[in-house]
């Protein structure tokens, strides 16, 4: 078999945090032995096999079925194989991961990939607020990977990022790459109120127009080769339907800031 | 003839006066009451020195005629509630506790230890009120002072996104307008008060300067007044974005960086509306730039009597302020998930520990409809929408005014309380020290809970 399929066939009562369910953890075991890996169930210890029919040895390519939106952390820390979730998810998906690939079907909760330093998450639904960020207290949030939300996704996108590429299809919420250290966040949709407040460098792309803060000032209007780039990787992996030729050919009006930090940080919004 | 009614000798009454103590009723808990108690009525006749809120505070405390325990609406024993509330507490996977700031730092001590034991979820009031100005404090830093200090040396004065005049009434003449100070010898006179709000208030006559910002775009205001205090440029739209014109800004940013002394007093203004930590985080970020040029100190103005006891009981026993999740055996600070109004909105607790606090009263619809639906432990001193859905009821006496203890000032200074007289109830303390106690003994040896 080439999968380890996972059922849902009890949902917790409490939110149930499973970073074992991770090709990290998984690998090289038998199906009784993922089913005794270990998961907090709230302030109680409890096994994988409480929760999940598991199908299939380990091997690092994981598929998961049921309402997710409970369970926190699956993907935990993992570098390689891949995992699919046919539903929703809850918080921390992905959490510091560094390579596979992650494909939710269904929404995403808070916290898409935190402090991850590569691979990609792919969420076909809505996701959240602090998508790719830095948790309360940290400097720094995602230092590399991608991260593709489909649908709408809420406040802190890339809140704190050092590096990466972080995707929404639809609309933004406030203060997307707020705190932003480099690296580059791609709405398609609106974005809310207050982007890239306190940005030091970084990229942040948006289609529609958007109120910029005072601090940000007026450069120029361009075409940026290097978005064309980013616009057709993009196109390439599942964005054909957001990303126009106008959008590929059409020039940006570039702001830049945050005035405060250091000002090397640009905002390119979308001019018809 | 009428009848010549003679008027009888006053009975002579066991009064009682209380000097120097403390009105736990808002954060500027003043410590310079003077109560006269009437032991036989129990009852405050008199509260010198306190503000409207804290006659109100403690002319209306009266001792209710009530079971000191419920359990499903049954009146029961002491030990019946504590042995009931630690079962629940016990068997619960995801347990909370919420609310704290209204009771001693004696009774908050002893919950956050409970929920160590049973590793369980720790979160106060202060989520919902200045837990933003918290998580901006972990992010960029502070730079504070005592009342005391400020009272004694701050020639500026500004007070953004609150109303004082009605939210902490003694303010202005205890600490931060009128009192003469060491360095501030005629007042008021020496001293520029600026007040920020989106409308005008009962606070702003107090104001020498009155900035009305547009709703909503307080942050906007504060890094355009950052910028310029950098030296940056600014958009030239400042004034149709904010509602602010840019000579009012220039002028704010001269007062500020030419003053010997200056504080900004943070509200609920700043805090619970659109961007929250972000706000608190910019007036916080405004106050550290401007020490390049002079001092200057920021200070959130908090509500309840012991909020900031609260948060300083938590950090001092968990490292964070609120928002603390122990289910691993270790404390996790994370604001959004271990919040009480979004574990309740998410449905995610199986049983909650509410104290001193009304939550089904102000939280969200659907945090409301959970919390009913789990069991849940109450202390209050009153009858609350709360304790009428709880499964245990504990009615306890009220603190500053029944009890004694310590609380901490809007600015991390801590009082003793001087209790007026006794009450029948128990103190929070005393539930709190009952349950436990069982719970320790439930979960002795081979079921202590220990890390994951």
């Amino acid at each position: 078999m080439t999968t380890t399929f996972l059922r849902l066939h009890t949902q917790p009562d409490v939110p149930l945090e499973a970073e074992a369910i991770s090709p990290v953890a998984i690998a090289g075991l038998s199906e009784l032995g993922i089913e005794h890996l270990p998961v907090l169930h709230g302030n109680i210890k409890a096994k994988i096999g409480d929760f999940f029919k598991v199908t299939g040895k380990g091997v690092p390519d994981i598929l998961l079925e049921g309402d997710l939106g409970k369970i926190k952390m699956i993907g935990a820390g993992m570098s390689a194989g891949s995992i699919t979730i046919e539903g929703n998810v809850g918080m921390h998906v992905g959490i510091g991961m560094s390579g596979g690939e992650i494909l939710v079907k269904g929404n995403a909760s808070d916290w898409v990939g935190p402090e991850m330093s590569g691979g990609r998450i792919v969420v076909k639904g809505n996701a959240g607020h602090m998508i790719g960020s830095a948790f309360r207290g940290q400097a720094i949030g995602i230092t590399g990977g991608e991260i593709f939300i489909h649908g709408d996704a809420k406040n802190e996108i890339g809140n704190s990022m050092r590096r990466g590429l972080i995707a929404i299809g639809g609309d933004a919420g406030d203060f997307t790459a707020v705190n932003m250290r480099a690296g580059t966040v791609i709405v398609m949709g609106k974005m809310g109120v207050r982007a890239g407040a306190g940005m030091i460098r970084g990229t942040v792309v948006c289609f529609e127009d958007a109120p910029m803060l005072p601090s940000f000032e007026f450069s120029c209007k361009y075409q940026p080769l290097f978005l064309r780039l980013y616009l057709i990787r993009l196109q390439e992996n599942g964005f054909e339907n957001k990303i126009t030729d106008q959008h590929l050919n059409g020039k940006y009006r570039r702001y830049s800031g945050d005035g405060i930090e250091l000002n090397r940080g640009e905002i390119l919004l979308f001019s018809r | 003839m009428p009848e010549v009614i003679q008027s009888k000798p006053k009975e002579k009454k066991n009064i009682k006066i209380v000097k120097d103590a403390t009105c736990t009723f808002c954060g500027c808990v003043c410590d310079d009451m003077e109560l006269t108690v009437d032991l036989d009525e129990h009852r405050i006749t008199k509260a010198k020195n306190a503000c409207v809120l804290g006659r109100a505070w403690f002319y209306e405390h009266v001792l209710e005629d009530r079971p000191v325990v419920l359990i499903d609406g049954k009146e029961a024993t002491l030990e019946e509630g504590m042995d009931t509330a630690a079962q629940i507490l016990v068997d619960a996977k995801f347990p909370i506790t919420y609310g704290l700031s209204d009771c001693t730092c004696e009774a908050q001590r002893v919950a956050v230890d409970i929920m160590d034991t049973i590793n369980g979820n720790v979160d106060t009031t202060t989520s919902v009120c200045h837990g933003p100005s918290g998580m901006a404090f972990q992010g960029v830093g502070e730079s504070t002072a005592t009342l005391g200090e400020i009272r004694n040396r701050a020639d500026l004065v500004i007070y953004w996104g609150g109303n004082p005049a009605e939210s902490h009434p003694r303010h202005f003449t205890r600490y931060a307008v009128t009192p003469k100070g060491m360095y501030i010898p005629n007042g008021k006179k020496d001293r520029t008060v600026v007040l920020v709000d989106v409308r005008k208030t009962s606070s702003t006559p107090v104001a020498d300067i009155f900035v009305q910002v547009k709703p909503g775009k307080d942050f906007e205001v504060l890094w355009a007044l950052r910028a310029l205090v950098k030296g940056k440029r600014i958009s030239k739209d400042i004034e149709e974005q904010t509602g602010v014109s840019r000579e009012m800004l220039d002028d704010l940013v001269y007062r500020m960086k030419n003053c010997q002394y200056g504080v900004l007093f943070l509200g609920m203004g700043l805090t619970m509306t659109r961007g929250r930590h972000f706000n608190s985080g910019a007036v916080y970020s405004l106050a550290a730039d401007l020490n390049e040029f002079t001092h200057f100190v920021a200070k959130p103005v908090r509500g309840h009597g012991n909020v900031t006891g609260a948060d300083n009981v938590v950090s001092w026993q968990t490292g964070y302020p609120f928002g603390v999740n122990f289910n691993r055996g270790y404390p996790r600070f994370n604001p959004g998930e271990f919040t009480t109004s979004d574990v309740l909105a998410r449905g995610e607790t199986d049983a909650a520990m509410i104290i001193a606090s009304d939550p089904a009263s102000n939280f969200s619809r659907r945090a409301i409809e959970h919390l009913a639906k789990i069991p849940v432990i109450t202390m209050d001193t009153k009858e609350t929408h709360t304790t009428k859905i709880s499964k245990v009821r504990f009615a306890v006496a009220t603190y500053g005014i029944n009890t004694g203890g310590t609380v901490y000032r809007m600015d991390d200074v801590p009082i003793s309380l001087r209790p007026a007289f006794d009450s029948p109830f128990p103190t929070d303390q005393e539930v709190l020290e009952g349950i436990r106690q069982r719970v320790k003994r439930l979960l002795t040896g081979s079921k202590a809970r220990t890390a994951f």
